[in-house]
């Protein structure tokens, strides 16, 4: 099923929304809904004929942990990119700030609690980094890693 | 250098084998207007960009392709993984088996093998970026021929995302091209 853009309901809970005059960071959707969409500004969303983009659901507490991850880390990517053409711009570099922070604090949480996504994680007793599932694997239940 | 993330840029899980859309698929890893024809493109071209702007962007974008072609050969993986030797026969992959067996392989759909000749490096900006822009065009049309073919939503969602990337590259290709003409490039 096909997500109406209306049906959306974007979780700003743990992002500030930036001052109203300042029209590009306005402009720069929530990390989930950028995520779904393949792109974190607003304007540059161009749909194919009747296709929008699809909802993710997360089966476990480990999909929406790692979800929430890839999501911050699409954020991150997004804003990387047009701040390489704007670094002056330090309302986009401060939102990308707080999100490679939160992403950070997720991926030390996922660590302790499932094993590395990075070798910069080194939460566990004992070296987990060669432990299945890998990135390509869809086995055993484990959908997004 | 480069540091790996063990997470794929947007999640694949692909529950359903499909031999038909494996084989189509596989053109976006090794075919002309493929991932890593992409990624191999901008990283080339990075050494030569005048100034810091064309040098971060062709980087970071080129990083993001080859996170692109991880998911590409993901999807052709898990769409082929439990298929039988007489399935893929079927599907026209045979002499695909007689080389690579169920390996992912870098060829486009018509089994032509990848090659650097599906990209140039100029070290005139102008030129280079000008092929960026129209790669990225290309590849978006790709996407959208594939999505034209598929009917699964677990191949459908992957392949939506990816053709939108196309589209934001693009943008920013163009910004980057438009800024060097201003510059006098």
């Amino acid at each position: 099923m096909l997500f109406d853009d209306k049906d959306f309901n974007f979780d700003f809970s743990f992002f500030e929304i930036p001052g109203s005059d300042f029209n590009r960071v306005d402009n720069i959707l929530a990390p989930k809904e950028g995520f779904l969409k393949g792109n974190l500004f607003r304007n540059e969303y161009v749909p194919y004929k009747k296709y929008t983009y699809l909802p993710i659901e997360p089966k476990s507490k480990r999909e929406e942990k790692l979800c929430k991850i890839q999501e911050l880390s699409f954020a991150i990517n997004d804003l990387n990119l047009y701040l390489d053409l704007h670094p002056e711009d330090n309302e986009a570099y401060n939102l990308m700030k707080k999100y490679v922070y939160e992403m950070n604090r997720l991926m030390v949480e996922y660590d302790k609690m499932y094993g590395p996504l990075t070798l910069d994680e080194v939460e566990q007793s004992k070296y987990e980094w060669i432990d299945n599932p890998w990135p390509w694997d869809n086995e055993g239940g484990h959908m997004y890693v | 250098m480069f540091k790996y993330v063990k997470h794929t840029n947007y999640p694949i899980n692909i529950r359903k084998k499909d031999l038909r859309m494996a084989k189509y698929i596989l053109t976006q890893f090794g075919g002309a207007n493929g991932e890593l024809a992409a990624a191999m493109r901008y990283f080339s071209q990075k050494f030569t960009m005048p100034d810091e702007k064309g040098k971060a962007l062709l980087n970071d974008i080129a990083t993001e392709e080859l996170g692109h072609c991880e998911m590409i050969a993901t999807m052709v993986h898990q769409l082929t993984k439990d298929a039988s030797l007489k399935e893929l026969e079927e599907a026209g992959l045979g002499s695909y088996y007689a080389d690579h067996n169920k390996g992912i392989y870098p060829v486009d759909a018509s089994g032509v093998p990848f090659t650097a000749t599906y990209f140039a490096v100029t070290a005139d900006p102008i030129a280079d970026l000008m092929e960026d822009m129209a790669a990225e065009q290309k590849a978006r049309a790709v996407y959208e021929n594939l999505i034209d073919l598929a009917k699964d939503e677990d191949v459908l969602a992957p392949l939506l995302f990816l053709r939108q990337r196309e589209v934001v590259h693009f943008n920013r290709f163009k910004e980057l091209y438009e800024y060097y003409k201003k510059l006098g490039y």
